[in-house]
């Protein structure tokens, strides 16, 4: 702090009064807001709290997580013919037959129920869960987070390449590819619900149909193996628009005279983009990402209107155990997991940011 | 080649929104038409749009409360962020204190505080409380409009050359009277770009909308009637009345994307790539 006259150090004081005064409204607002909530979704998370119960609310240590999160991998073994003691082969396929996937995983004390089945080695194992809805939420948000965003940044530098160079009608562009950020998610989700109807009066079905390409009843949003990627489609179309804004920003900062360097020395356009305009890309890159990431990792929207209870992402696994369940507790413990997952993302994002004040 | 691309583009951007238009004007037996039509027309193939679901959604009455608590929600949002978020901006921007780092630190990590987090904990609190719907959403709506206020009217006053305070101080201006009557009137573009993204954004915002209206239907704002629209008639999803609603609650945002395209990409790319 300053030391020097008397009149300097009061003037100083008297500034950093005025900042923590100005600063106080704030403060106030993200801690009755954010902080003190966040506390107590933390101390609900550790309780069997259920809204509007007469059941008196009980401590429960880590009861909550254990439920969330309780995995286990056993190996399924093959039917035996009585006789030989031989796997059992199906007759119509060739394969061996499984006994049932629930059969093997523990009952007590926990129960576990099968999430999914894979093969390692000619062997069969069952992955089980406790809470097998909670744990595929959590696969499901990540890989619609990892794919999304991925197909965003290389359909965003597209986007904005194109949009870099001159021509005219360039800002009414820009307008247009703000449309979809625009729309209110609810109305884009319901759109491309009515798009993707499971017959003819859909849209992609009426498309496809025209091509030859399925029996115009595909459908697209409850097949299990479909609504992943009916997911990621709409979530590409509605943030493409962030991901190439924030990199035509990018764009415009590196310094023309870089490519007449280039221009002279005769380097192709794939030549300049790769070796100049990508590495030069690198921090708007890295900062897109990161923070579409975390942006995509809490997706709620899209899921809870499109997919409703057929399928969660995290977000709406939580919302519906608050809602629908009353889960005070349980819904708490998988906010925090939530939480715990975005924060690593956030300081990864600070780190990749870098913070600076004039504070000495 | 160039138009080609940018073409393709527009249509990939716009296409979706054109199908909710065009199927907002087809009856319930144009929308049941296979194969379906890319402009509302009847058996005999002649177009023949229909105002049938806008006439049906202006006379909703859930839809016409919904588009005002909407428009109260926001506007509210927009401002009270803007009046705290302009003090706090001046404050991190320009001004010296003790803790300033951690200050900082502490903004950008709300910017991205994860909504889902503290649902519960907001629902609780509400209830306890009895809080009335609308004044709960424009409290909590903050959460997000004013980190991101704060963070980026930050970046903006830190460039504002730090000359034009200290020659207001020496002319006697208190450092407040300067923030008030020469810094804010000089920020007031940013102040615009800022005040479009958290309208926007709290016109869209829908899981704290759905959560907390779930008890008080009158309090529905537009995302939450949309995504669980009311159907007039037993019948199933009514679709072109869905899309005739979306329509009506989209275009006030594609007419600032129009008229303030310039705006709202300074506003969102402030807060992604200013440090």
């Amino acid at each position: 702090m300053a030391k020097g006259s008397d009149g300097v150090g009061e003037l100083a004081k008297k500034e950093q009064r005025l900042a923590y005064f100005l600063l106080l409204p704030t403060f106030i607002i993200l801690i009755v807001i954010a902080i003190y909530p966040l506390g107590s979704v933390l101390v609900n998370s550790f309780t069997n709290n259920v809204f509007a119960s007469s059941e008196p609310v009980e401590f429960i240590g880590l009861e909550n997580y254990v439920e969330l999160l309780s995995m286990t991998v056993k190996k399924v073994p093959a039917k035996l013919d009585e006789n030989t003691g031989e796997p059992l082969i199906d007759p119509d396929t060739g394969e061996v037959q499984y006994e049932s996937s629930v059969r093997v995983l523990p009952r007590e004390p926990r129960r576990f129920k099968p999430v999914t089945t894979f093969s390692v080695f000619g062997s069969r194992y069952v992955l089980g869960a406790s809470d097998p809805s909670f744990i595929r939420s959590i696969w499901d948000t990540i890989i619609f987070s990892m794919v999304t965003v991925f197909l965003e940044l290389v359909l965003g530098i597209i986007v904005a390449l194109i949009i870099d160079v001159n021509f005219p009608g360039q800002g009414l562009m820009r307008a247009i590819i703000l449309v979809p950020w625009a729309i209110p998610t609810a109305v884009s989700s319901q759109m491309w619900a009515f798009m993707l109807q499971p017959n003819r009066t859909g849209f992609f079905n009426t498309v496809l149909w025209h091509l030859g390409l399925g029996n115009g009843e595909i459908p697209f949003l409850t097949d299990p193996a479909l609504q992943l990627p009916s997911m990621i489609v709409i979530d590409v179309w509605k943030t493409t628009p962030f991901m190439a804004l924030l990199i035509l920003a990018g764009l415009q900062l590196i310094p023309k005279d870089i490519y007449e360097a280039a221009n002279v020395d005769g380097a192709g356009a794939a030549r300049k983009f790769f070796s100049l305009t990508l590495p030069l890309l690198r921090g708007t890159i890295a900062v897109a990402l990161v923070f579409r990431t975390l942006d995509a990792l809490r997706v709620f929207d899209l899921f809870q209107i499109v997919l409703g209870q057929a399928r969660y992402s995290m977000a709406s696994f939580t919302y519906y155990q608050l809602i629908q369940n009353r889960a005070m507790g349980y819904s708490s413990a998988s906010s925090i997991v939530i939480f715990v997952v975005l924060s690593i993302f956030a300081v990864i994002y600070m780190r990749s940011l870098g913070v600076t004040s004039d504070e000495q | 080649m160039l138009w080609i691309l940018i073409v393709i583009m527009a249509v990939w951007m716009l296409f979706p929104f054109y199908w909710a238009i065009n199927s907002s004007f087809k009856t319930e037996n144009q929308l049941q038409m296979t194969p379906t039509t890319f402009v509302p027309r009847n058996f005999q193939g002649e177009f023949a749009p229909t105002m049938r679901n806008y006439e049906a959604v202006f006379s909703n009455q859930a839809f016409l409360r919904a588009i005002v608590n909407s428009a109260i929600v926001a506007v509210s949002v927009t401002l009270l962020s803007l009046a705290i978020g302009a003090f706090a901006g001046f404050a991190l921007g320009k001004l010296r204190y003790r803790g300033k780092t951690g200050t900082l630190y502490l903004i950008l990590a709300m910017t991205m505080f994860p909504q889902i987090a503290v649902l519960t904990g907001l629902y609780a609190i509400i209830n306890n409380l009895g809080l009335q719907a609308i004044p709960s959403l424009i409290i909590t709506y903050l959460l997000f409009s004013l980190p991101f206020t704060a963070w980026v009217l930050t970046a903006f006053f830190k460039e504002l050359p730090l000359e034009i305070m200290q020659s207001a101080q020496v002319d006697g201006a208190s450092p407040f009277q300067t923030f008030y009557m020469i810094l804010l009137p000089l920020t007031m573009p940013a102040l615009v770009n800022t005040g479009l993204l958290a309208f926007i954004g709290a016109w869209n915002e829908y899981l704290f909308a759905l959560t907390f209206t779930s008890v008080e239907p009158m309090a529905r704002t537009l995302p939450v009637i949309i995504a669980n629209f009311p159907a007039q008639f037993s019948r199933q999803t009514p679709f072109g009345e869905i899309m005739a609603a979306g329509v009506v609650s989209s275009i006030p945002l594609i007419i600032l994307v129009f008229v303030f395209q310039r705006r709202i990409v300074a506003g969102l790319t402030a807060g992604a790539v200013k440090g």
